[in-house]
């Protein structure tokens, strides 16, 4: 696939970082989960977040939206640093869109009044004009059909759309997918990243977790491949899918990309952790 | 017929026990509902001190909780309450423990991941319990909260026994009047029959506001 929907991302490089991340430690009790964490995310980067389950890419972002407090270094989004209980929380979140595995759509309200609810409420907007950018966002995921539906009566596709279009209204100068396609039925999938790949493609910052390596490959303009709390290989993702450096990365990116090596014995392919084989 | 001679008059009671049930009800409602909150707080102090509340008013019987607060706090702080009044704080209190177990519930099936969704959308805590949290527990609250009202209103008939009338001293006091058994087990039957009439009947309207409240899930 050609790679020139790609954001223009080199222009922007020299720009202040939108995210920057020093020394992140999380701990859950007396789990380790994230040990050390520092990367910056310039505008218009897409990023994205893969490595094995429980190795702590979920949870960064949680911290950079302060969903979960840090028990060591700094997240600096926008020049301003993020802390779970400071006041200024609410104002970062605007901020930042996030899209969550499990949709999270609030079940008693319509598609459409999912995605005017904090635009009204937060950005205080007229219901009229929000109910307006929510119509032209669902045109742009391809559910204008569906806005009076309630997420109840959708498939998981149409309800991750309807998450995207939910965090798309508040105009957010960065978006976080937090697995958005692992809770979803396989013929759904597509739709979902085709969503992404036009958002990515219209420059948007994007913070990306996933297994979906093609996708990742594709559209993303750098690679973080995280495992046992740190990131161990951080590069373009042609370069970490074709040419891994690191050992871990190297099994991992085998068992994703060629499930029938690493499916002997197991049934479940993508979640063979890599440090199996090394044991 | 005796009905038609007395039938005012227990209407007029039932009157009385939907008024003071109702009263009761509102006062279960907010003292509840703080209770109820009080139990899903982060802060073990406040969750063990709800819990507490909780469990103390609703193991004490309804007779007891009347009596106390009818005589004990005459006696105890020269607080001299009508019976009516007196009613009212009892079957409140005593409503108001069941209720914050109904709030509970209600706020705990709430998922997380909802809060998460509308803090995330950079709404501050009191817009995300009361346009996401409380909109969703709210539905869940009503059939038990239904439930709340129709066991106060049937609670209501051990006030007869502090001297207020509603629908069942009315009944006692007219059976008293007639001085005939056959008359007497009549009116018995009626206050029966009134008092399961209007149960159901709001059980009935529960239902019915279950039913149109719900969304696809």
């Amino acid at each position: 696939m050609p790679n020139n929907l790609k954001s223009p991302n080199d222009a922007a490089a020299q720009d202040e970082p939108i995210l920057k991340v020093e020394g992140l430690v999380k701990r859950f009790g007396d789990t380790t989960v994230i040990k050390e964490l520092s990367f910056e995310v310039q505008p218009g980067q897409v990023v994205v977040l893969v490595g094995p389950s429980g190795t702590g890419k979920s949870t960064f972002l949680r911290c950079v939206n302060g969903l979960e407090d840090i028990q060591g270094g700094k997240i600096i989004f926008e020049g301003e640093e993020v802390k779970a209980r400071h006041s200024n929380i609410t104002a970062i979140r605007r901020r930042i869109g996030m899209i969550f595995q499990n949709f999270n759509l609030y079940p008693h309200l319509t598609a459409v009044e999912n995605v005017t609810l904090a635009p009204v409420k937060v950005l205080k907007e007229s219901p009229e004009s929000a109910k307006e950018r929510a119509m032209e966002l669902f045109r742009k995921v391809r559910l204008e059909h569906r806005a009076t539906a309630y997420p109840g009566e959708m498939s998981g596709g149409e309800q991750q759309r309807v998450a995207i279009a939910r965090a798309l209204a508040m105009n957010p100068a960065l978006m976080m997918f937090d697995e958005p396609t692992s809770a979803l039925d396989p013929e759904t999938v597509g739709d979902v990243l085709a969503v992404m790949e036009e958002l990515a493609a219209e420059g948007r910052t994007m913070l990306v977790v996933t297994h979906e390596m093609a996708f990742a490959d594709h559209v993303g303009d750098r690679m973080l491949f995280m495992d046992g709390g740190y990131v161990v290989e951080d590069g373009p993702p042609s370069e970490l899918l074709n040419n891994p450096k690191n050992d871990r990365t190297r099994q991992f990116v085998n068992s994703v990309l060629k499930p029938e090596a690493a499916m002997k014995g197991t049934a479940d392919s993508s979640e063979v952790p890599p440090n199996i084989a090394a044991r | 017929m005796i009905l038609i001679e007395y039938g005012g008059a227990l209407l007029r009671g039932l009157g009385i026990t939907l008024w003071v049930s109702c009263l009761a009800l509102i006062l279960a409602a907010v003292v509840g509902a703080l209770i109820g909150i009080a139990r899903t707080s982060k802060f073990m102090s406040l969750r063990v001190a709800a819990t507490a509340y909780t469990e103390f008013f609703r193991s004490l019987p309804t007779l007891v909780m009347l009596f106390f607060v009818f005589y004990g706090l005459t006696a105890a702080f020269n607080i001299n309450l009508s019976p009516f009044v007196a009613a009212t704080i009892a079957l409140g209190l005593e409503g108001s423990a069941l209720m914050s177990e109904v709030v509970r519930g209600g706020l705990q099936s709430v998922g997380k991941g909802q809060k998460e969704a509308a803090l995330s959308s950079g709404m501050p805590v009191w817009q995300v319990e009361l346009y996401v949290v409380w909109p969703q527990a709210i539905r869940v609250m009503l059939p038990p909260a239904v439930g709340v009202y129709v066991s106060t209103l049937k609670g209501s008939a051990l006030a007869s026994s502090i001297g207020f009338v509603e629908l069942m001293q009315t009944g006692l006091l007219v059976r008293e009047r007639v001085q005939n058994d056959y008359d007497g087990f009549t009116v018995l039957i009626a206050v029966a029959v009134i008092y399961t009439i209007v149960n159901y009947a709001i059980s009935q309207a529960g239902a019915h506001i279950e039913r149109k409240s719900n969304y696809a899930q």
